[in-house]
């Protein structure tokens, strides 16, 4: 009861502590931030199902279960290598476009566009969450890229990626602890994919 | 002779008298007077006409359009369904591409002129594309003439409704004179043939009238020029008297002086009235062709610009919906003229006079077609800009607005609606009906039914009518509970039995199931499934009024009353606002506020305003994953079975159904991975229907569902949850040992630590787990 007057954030944080005393390690992550995780010094990022993925910690590592594959490979590294439709591309192609000549908004509406066909493309999310954070819509940005993240599948590129918007984005709100929280998640991920 | 002269008396010697000399010059003076007051009156009507002509500002409603159709292979239509769609926009098929708007359809391939259309991101030119493609969908798209492949077709937006001036009801879409058909002018200049000679007034044309009007009898022709009729439009009443009639001569004259032919013209194109809709009048060829034809003013045939010619005189007398034969005389009577003028060919006239009116169905044709989402998109513009810029300014406003969703929501609530009504015995017209679609992710509302008379302008359902929601509250109180996970997960035993809840005004609020039974303990996702009553009203008791009070609130719906009824759906709310909150579980807990607008142009076409839409997680995404399986359940095995009936097989969809006391309102909401769709059935005067949600509302959800082809939920666990084997006898966890398991998510801090006595790793005794479940 406490917990639920607290509100849900709480309720997370509590329920993710909760979890992690459980599993016997120690996290300063909440949930709901990336479905895939890197774990520590190992740089293999861990896919999110199975029983024997873990939560990544800023302190002890928990060796995973089972030896994940070497997950990188088969994780498009751009729309372009993804399963996209040509008309997605396309959209995706002139919003990049625009987002260079400086007209973010326009960009943002060929972004819309292009999400309105593949509603659930990462690679659409992140770049309308870059497009949120040119339009100084910080907290937007985060927004967006946190759905970029949920909708990953555990795609490292994708997810460094929105890392970074979310740090540049903390950065704006003047959250300099956040944002150097994020940017290290973004960093941890980057070094596992040069490792991998 | 002079003598002759001198003798004879003087032929003017009258002057001589002083009488009359006193007259003459009072008459000189008078005369002098009148021309001089005759002077300074056109020279005031001259001030007046420049200033009040400079002065004319059109009214311009703002134009507010559908969704625009976009086409590229792969794309969720077919080529049928294209052309369907193109039918709709007002495309013409034909034998080859006569010019934009129109279309050549064959078996596997659909050519298409597209019209040029100015959008928010871009301009987009006429396009020739060649559409390939079958019963399947679309294949490919390439540009006609070329092999240029197109990735993407889109297409001009409906016009489905305009903004106009309450007070007036004056409507209209602004033409440029360059964009009018020749013929149409040159059709309205038969009876002022020399508009381009005279100077606002035409003596030939009064003499011609006059000698027409004697020889018939009675008035068969006018006299007024077309600046004469601009001038009587724009400044002047209708009433027929000499002054009126002098004052619009002097006017037309003195218009001409500072106004061209050609602005005379294009602004009376553009003011004449051509048709009433209800309170709306329409003004000027460009509405009319839309509010007629469906199309472009440019688009028009000969037949379609000589039946808006034959109506000028008098669009009420010679209303193209009701006196057909009238009006089809009359055009014809306008194609003949054409003809004789030689400004269409005698070929052009035969076929011509033989084509039907082709006036667009409905009351309001394609302009009023969408009563209620227009109704919707007025109410979002009332918050965001001031009625005069919406009103005058000729805002172009680009709506969420799916037509080909919103026929399928429409051709449901009216089929099916009065089928549930004959299968109650019901009287007719007694049961109602209202739904709204939405998108999951952008929260674009795409259509809106607000009555099973869907092009009736009155009274909106979807919006406007807040009725209890019964059950569809459930899930907020499931939500509420799964949000601690240190407690609650689906398994959770649920108590099924009786209880008395002592209200704060002292009464006793005892609660029923509706099968009137008590289920004892239950599953928890088992308990929403079956809609149990007692053990929803335990569990919401258990965790709290106002935490449930802040789900809703999260979800998107903050007016909850602070009662314990609230678990078992004592809220009023519209079909729109169980929309939002359902679309924020949807959406895996992102609120985004529902929106029907995405952006707003000037008349010019330069961008105004956008509405990108917002999102916000309010909601945790680990419990909406678990309430949402438990809302799959409802389907699966559930209130909502039915619908396995009807929705393709292998497709999996959350929903909820929902009743209220005495059947009076039937409920269901639910959603795919695109599509949130909320239906409800009742009655006006709120008497009981003798509908349940499953047995009412669901029947339509489910084909709606159907009909549209939504998609499926593609489950994509967040990172906080795991899906585990379950055994389904115990409802405990699973593994090898178990014969019959069922993978069933937990948040990953409270996976259950118990094992089924099936399972090899069982370390706990019946005894124990039962003792478990039970503490």
């Amino acid at each position: 009861m406490s917990i639920v007057k607290a509100g849900f954030g709480r309720t997370l944080a509590a329920a993710a502590v909760f979890g992690l005393i459980l599993s016997g390690c120690a996290t300063e992550q909440g949930q709901g931030e990336s479905s895939s995780v890197p774990v520590g010094g190992s740089g293999v990022p861990v896919p999110a199902t199975g029983t024997g993925s873990v939560i990544p910690g800023a302190g002890t590592l928990i060796p995973p279960v089972v030896t994940p594959p070497a997950i990188s490979q088969n994780y498009p590294k751009t729309i372009q290598d993804s399963s996209a439709g040509k008309a997605v591309l396309s959209l995706y192609k002139q919003a990049q476009d625009a987002r260079a000549a400086g007209h973010a908004d326009q960009a943002e509406a060929l972004l819309e566009r292009a999400q309105r066909i593949e509603a659930h493309n990462p690679f659409i999310w992140q770049a309308l969450a870059g497009t949120k954070l040119e339009l100084n819509k910080a907290d937007q940005a985060e927004q967006f890229a946190n759905r970029s993240n949920d909708l990953a599948r555990g795609n490292p590129y994708i997810e460094a990626g929105n890392w970074r918007i979310i740090a540049a984005a903390r950065q704006a709100r003047g959250d300099a602890g956040g944002a150097m929280q994020a940017q290290a998640r973004a960093d941890e991920i980057a070094r596992a994919l040069s490792a991998d | 002779m002079a003598r002759k002269k001198t003798g004879s008396p003087p032929r003017f010697a009258f002057l001589r008298s002083p009488l009359v000399r006193w007259l003459l010059i009072g008459l000189a003076l008078a005369l002098s007077l009148g021309l001089l007051l005759f002077t300074l009156f056109l020279v005031k009507l001259d001030g007046e006409v420049r200033t009040r002509f400079a002065g004319v500002r059109w009214v311009l409603p703002a134009q507010v359009y559908a969704a625009p159709l976009e086409v590229y292979p792969g794309a969720p239509l077919n080529l049928e369904r294209l052309r369907h769609e193109l039918d709709r926009l007002g495309y013409r098929a034909g034998d080859e591409l006569a010019g934009p708007g129109t279309y050549i359809a064959a078996k596997d391939s659909l050519r298409v002129d597209a019209r040029a259309f100015t959008f928010w991101d871009a301009a987009q030119p006429e396009q020739r594309v060649e559409v390939r493609g079958g019963e399947q969908g679309i294949d490919s798209l390439r540009l006609m003439g070329s092999d240029q492949a197109v990735d993407l077709l889109r297409f001009d937006p409906m016009l489905i409704g305009s903004i106009y001036p309450s007070h007036s009801g004056e409507d209209r879409v602004l033409v440029k004179l360059s964009e009018v058909p020749p013929l149409l002018p040159q059709t309205l200049l038969v009876e002022d043939h020399d508009f381009y000679g005279h100077g606002g007034v035409s003596l030939r044309g009064i003499l011609r009238a006059a000698f027409a009007n004697l020889r018939a009898g009675h008035s068969v022709q006018g006299a007024s020029t077309i600046t004469q009729q601009l001038i009587k439009n724009l400044f002047l009443t209708n009433e027929r008297t000499l002054k009126r009639k002098i004052t619009e001569a002097s006017m037309s004259v003195l218009l001409e002086r500072h106004v061209s032919k050609d602005e005379i013209l294009e602004a009376y194109l553009n003011e004449v009235n051509l048709g009433q809709d209800g309170p709306r009048a329409v003004h000027g060829f460009g509405l009319a062709s839309q509010f007629y034809f469906n199309k472009p003013l440019n688009e028009l045939q000969p037949h379609e610009i000589a039946m808006l010619v034959a109506i000028v005189k008098g669009p009420s007398q010679f209303n193209p919906r009701r006196a057909v034969k009238l009006v089809t005389e009359r055009r014809n009577l306008v194609l003949k003229m054409m003809s004789e003028a030689g400004d269409i060919t005698p070929d052009e006239y035969q076929l011509a006079i033989q084509q039907p009116l082709g006036v667009a169905s409905g009351p309001g044709g394609g302009a009023a077609r969408y009563p209620a989402f227009v109704d919707l998109v007025r109410r979002q513009l009332a918050g965001l800009y001031q009625e005069q810029d919406l009103t005058s300014e000729g805002l172009r406003i680009f709506t969420t607005l799916d037509p080909s969703i919103q026929e399928t929501l429409e051709n449901r609530i009216s089929a099916d609606v009065p089928e549930l009504e004959k299968s109650r015995h019901m009287a007719e017209g007694t049961l109602e009906g209202a739904g709204v679609v939405t998108s999951v992710e952008g929260g674009e509302v795409l259509a809106v039914v607000g009555g099973r008379d869907t092009r009736y302008a009155g009274f909106n359902r979807a919006i406007d009518e807040r009725r209890p929601i019964g059950s569809l509250a459930k899930p907020f109180t499931y939500l509420t509970a799964l949000g601690q996970p240190e407690r609650f997960n689906l398994q959770t035993p649920l108590d099924d039995t009786a209880i008395d809840v002592t209200l704060p005004n002292g009464q006793i609020w005892s609660p029923k199931n509706y099968d009137r039974q008590e289920h004892g303990g239950v599953p928890l996702y088992m308990a929403l499934a079956k809609s149990y009553n007692l053990a929803t009203v335990h569990l919401g008791l258990d965790v709290g009024i106002n935490p449930v009070r802040k789900t809703f609130a999260a979800a998107g719906f903050d007016d909850v009353p602070e009662v314990p009824s609230i678990f078992l759906g004592a809220i009023d709310m519209s079909p729109l606002d169980v929309a939002q909150i359902y679309s924020t579980i949807a959406a895996s807990g992102y609120r985004t506020p529902l929106l029907a607008i995405r952006a707003v142009l000037t008349k010019d076409g330069k961008p105004l305003d956008r509405y990108a839409f917002k999102l916000q997680q309010t909601l945790p995404a680990g419990p909406v994953y678990l309430l949402t399986w438990a809302m799959r359940k409802v389907i699966d095995l559930g209130t909502a079975h039915w619908a396995t009936s009807v929705l393709p097989a292998g497709r999996v969809y959350a929903g909820k159904t929902g009743t209220t006391e005495d059947l009076r309102d039937s409920w269901f909401s639910g959603f795919g991975s695109d599509r949130v769709a909320v239906i409800w059935v009742g009655r006006d005067d709120n008497k009981p229907t003798g509908f349940e949600g499953a047995t009412g509302a669901l029947r339509i959800w489910g084909k709606l569902m159907r009909d549209l082809d939504a998609k499926g939920i593609e489950p994509l666990p967040p990172a906080d949850v795991e899906e585990l084997p379950v055994d389904p006898v115990s409802g405990l966890r699973a593994d090898a040992g178990c014969t019959e398991t069922m993978s069933e998510p937990y948040l990953r801090s409270a996976e259950p630590q118990q094992y089924a006595p099936c399972a090899n790793q069982s370390k706990s005794t019946p005894s124990n787990w039962l003792q478990n479940i039970f503490k």
